[in-house]
């Protein structure tokens, strides 16, 4: 579903992303892990094209998303993504900014936009709050509803930078459960989480990356308990 | 005693021609805000854009606006440039002063505006546009829907203050013979010597306009904060 062949990324002199190299298959979870800093959110950002990579190759289902003459917009549709921040619009209603993607990008009329964005909050469990603005909304409850935006593009992959890195642990396990959901939905995911119960539970791999390179990769319980990389077992002894 | 009744009856005698004037005022202050907006607006989005051709125009027009005098900007255009085409012709060219008090108003006014709305656009948060473009919008939806509205409310209160400054120094096209409101003040002091009671009604007449956009700027900013409740 991703391949992804010796990707490089600079940002000027800096370079952030070293070769990397990696398949994704259709319904797999994959979470990535590693230190701030070593090119996880650069890595995923390439694959939605928030930042164009400087060398090697992307190929989603087939189709080769580096090539300078791709349609951008169209692979962005395909691919979701949530990010740290929620990055919801603070001027629009949690529905609407449900509503407005799908409206614009995929020429969905307001009532069928409205319609499924009311069906997708109402899978995050936000039905009640459709008609709330995000500053009224916990971090959890936005985060939801971010997951939910993505969602109304239908997209075959989802990305997600450290979904719960910016919330109150409380509120930690609410967007998680609704992650787990899709998975076993049978979503793509890519996740940069450090939370290794999701990983466990619903992750079919992990990576880790250090310094822009995948160090190590393996099943969850690979990683976490058997690290033969000694860059891996001194990260993993700091976060576990 | 007699020297208040006398500076009433100049004050009373000069109003109706600085009426006049404060209309002439009012008038170009309208034009050159709409067409300052247009422009503003053009060179915000140029500088803004990776493209030289819009960019370095943009730039080159924005600073040296903003690095010269509006007087001295008035005399370049109203004089210099008709007497540039004069020479070059050999035709006598001129320019009504109206249209060229508006002409340089708004290009001046534009050159300010455009710091304004381009400060407002880059100072709404990154991540605004790129969930924008994650979810497969074009640059210009997001533009449209996304950082616009939010930019708004952030040039909203800047450009009110820039609008109350070009009616201030529309003044300066007294230079010209514009019959605005301080040369209809000047007119009459040159035949009556009345200089106190005559600046004063000016000045007043000038409080009572500025005062006027505050009120008008007040009203349409509660109304941008009532249908946002974002905050
Ligand atoms: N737009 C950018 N310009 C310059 N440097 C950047 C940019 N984005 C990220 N970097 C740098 O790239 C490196 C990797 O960043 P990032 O991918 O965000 O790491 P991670 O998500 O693993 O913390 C960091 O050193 C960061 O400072
Ligand atoms: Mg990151």
């Amino acid at each position: 579903m991703i391949e992804v062949n010796n990707l490089h990324k600079h940002f000027g002199k800096l370079e952030v992303l070293k070769g990397i190299t990696e398949r994704v298959e259709e319904r797999e979870v994959v979470c990535v892990i590693g230190p701030s800093g070593s090119g996880k959110s650069t890595f995923l950002r390439c694959m939605n094209l928030l930042e164009t990579p400087t060398a090697g190759e992307i190929r989603i289902n087939g189709e080769l998303v580096t090539d300078p003459k791709i349609d951008i917009n169209k692979i962005r549709e395909e691919v979701g993504m949530v990010f740290q921040r929620f990055n919801l619009f603070p001027h629009m209603t949690a529905l609407k900014n449900v509503a407005l993607p799908p409206m614009r990008v995929r020429g969905l009329s307001e009532k069928e936009a409205y319609d499924r964005a009311r069906d997708l909050l109402k899978k995050v469990g936000l039905e009640d709050k459709a008609n709330v603005y995000p500053s009224s909304l916990s971090g959890g409850q936005q985060q939801r509803v971010a997951i939910a935006r993505a969602l109304a593009m239908r997209p075959k992959i989802m990305l997600f930078d450290e979904p719960t890195s910016a919330l109150d642990p409380e509120m930690v396990g609410e967007v998680l459960n609704v992650m787990k959901d899709l998975a076993k939905e049978g979503m793509t995911m890519i996740v940069v989480t450090h939370e290794m119960g999701f990983a466990r539970e619903v992750g079919d791999r992990v990576l880790f990356m250090d310094e822009g390179v995948i160090v190590e990769k393996g099943t969850p319980d690979e990683i976490f308990f058997n690290a033969q990389n000694e860059r891996t077992k001194s990260f993993l002894s700091k976060i576990l | 005693m007699s020297l208040l009744v006398s500076y009433l009856e100049h004050a009373v005698a000069v109003f109706p021609s600085l009426l006049r004037g404060a209309v002439i005022t009012i008038e170009v202050t309208t034009f050159a805000i709409f067409f300052g907006l247009i422009f503003g607006t053009i060179a915000a989005f140029g500088k803004l854009s990776k493209r030289s051709i819009f960019k370095v125009p943009s730039i080159v027009y924005i600073d040296f606006i903003r690095g010269t005098p509006l007087f001295v900007q008035i005399l370049l255009f109203y004089y210099g440039i008709p007497g540039l085409i004069t020479a070059a012709t050999g035709q006598v060219f001129r320019i009504d002063p109206i249209i060229a008090g508006i002409v340089v108003c708004s290009i001046n006014s534009g050159a300010y505006n455009a710091e304004i709305v381009r400060a407002g656009i880059k100072s709404v948060d990154r991540g605004q546009m790129e969930a924008a473009r994650s979810l497969g919008m074009t640059e210009r939806q997001a533009m449209k829907d996304v950082i616009m509205p939010q930019a708004v409310k952030l040039i909203i209160p800047p450009l009110g203050n820039e609008f109350i400054a070009l009616l201030k120094d529309s003044s300066l096209l007294a230079i010209i013979s514009v019959h605005e409101l301080s040369k209809n003040g000047m007119l009459y002091v040159s035949k009556t010597f009345a200089a106190f009671p005559t600046y004063i009604s000016v000045a007043l007449v000038y409080l009572a306009l500025t005062m006027g956009i505050s009120r008008i700027l007040a009203y349409v900013e509660r109304r941008l904060g009532v249908s946002d409740r974002s905050e």
